[in-house]
């Protein structure tokens, strides 16, 4: 993954008073840290470091130029968000050295269809992984082609990229083809729960123009 | 229908629990692939909840999964019609999900986008509070 130049301005108010304060100035408080240094508390622009973890992932390779004309290679560490309107609270950035081996998570993609009737269960949405600073994966492709029902892909079995070494328990269950309930269970559950729950059946249209002419 | 197995371990008739706040944890959808996040504070009975849950399944039929990420634990208390004000607390009457905003409170897995964003819009009017459908974002920490 290539890496992204990005502007930052040292903070100088702390707090949550301060961190208020710089996004409503459009900016993202953010701190820097690893490799021994002290922690350097920074703003980002906060439309601009969006965009780019939108369309580089979570494990995109940043250059942070300080206003000192300094410049630092990072990595996201870790993402505050807001659940509600989705924007980014707070950033952790992890320093980081070319060529140098960092531990990520990175996110599994499922692609294909598994064998028919089969109904998938993600089990694992990311991997642990050990990969060059300047060569970290965006995500990991799992194949579901032709998987038959109770099959399942451990993270052992994935494929992984030269140079990239899985740190996850290799035994770990990745995703799992499970059989989907046939109809007849389904209608039964739903039937069940129905009357449980005191909701009447609905009536087919036969029935309602019946009750009509009657 | 979904309430605690044994009575509470604390007291039996409590106060109204705080609806103040935003939901701390399960605001991402984890299990499946769409999920329905509440918008608004709401208490969610388990009656709504089973309500919802069928909504789904009945649009999905087969070939989908549902996650219930809430669970009604809290119980809420009804003083009978026409009695007099006094004479102690109500007796409790419902089971309720203290949900706050941001919470996931379904989650659905189905291969065809177009009905499961269908199905959890027909759970969605079966619950009391504004809600959104919500997508597993790829990568999101």
């Amino acid at each position: 993954m290539s890496e992204v130049r990005i502007s930052a301005e040292p903070r100088t108010e702390f707090g949550k008073g301060g961190a208020r304060r710089t996004r409503r100035a459009g900016k993202i408080p953010a701190v820097l840290y690893g490799h021994g240094e002290k922690p350097k508390h920074i703003a980002l622009p906060g439309l601009e470091f969006a965009a780019h973890l939108r369309r580089g992932g979570m494990n995109q390779l940043f250059q942070i130029e300080m206003p000192d004309g300094t410049k630092t290679l990072a990595v996201p560490k870790a993402l505050q968000r807001d659940p509600i309107k989705d924007t980014i609270d707070h950033v952790d950035l992890l320093i980081v050295r070319r060529g140098e081996k960092v531990t990520v998570e990175v996110p599994v993609v499922l692609v294909g269809e598994p064998a028919k009737d089969g109904l998938v269960v993600h089990d694992l949405d990311t991997l642990s992984l050990s990969a060059p600073a300047n060569a970290l994966p965006e995500s990991i492709e799992v194949s579901l082609d032709g998987l038959a029902v109770g099959a399942h892909i451990t993270a052992g079995q994935v494929s992984l990229p030269a140079g990239v070494e899985l740190l996850t328990d290799p035994d770990t269950t990745v995703v799992t083809v499970i059989a989907a309930p046939t109809a007849a269970q389904v209608n039964a559950e739903l039937a069940q729960a129905e009357a449980e729950a005191g909701i009447a059946k609905p009536e087919s249209s036969e029935q309602v123009a019946e009750k009509v002419e009657a | 229908m979904l309430m605690p197995r044994k009575p509470p371990k604390g007291f039996r008739k409590p106060h109204h629990p705080s609806r103040k706040g935003r939901a701390k944890g399960g605001t991402k959808v984890a299990f499946g692939e769409y999920g329905i996040q509440a918008l608004e504070p709401a208490y969610v009975t388990n009656r709504q909840i089973e309500a919802a849950r069928i909504a789904m399944t009945r649009h999905i039929r087969r070939g989908g999964k549902v996650w219930i990420t809430i669970f009604p634990d809290q119980a809420l208390t009804k003083k009978p019609a026409e009695t007099r004000m006094g004479s102690g607390k109500g007796s409790p009457e419902w089971w309720v999900a203290n949900v706050k905003p941001g919470r996931v409170m379904f989650e659905l897995s189905f291969p065809n986008e177009a009905v499961a964003r269908e199905a959890l819009t027909r759970a969605i009017h079966k619950l009391p509070m504004k809600c959104r459908i919500v997508k597993r974002e790829v990568g999101e920490a």
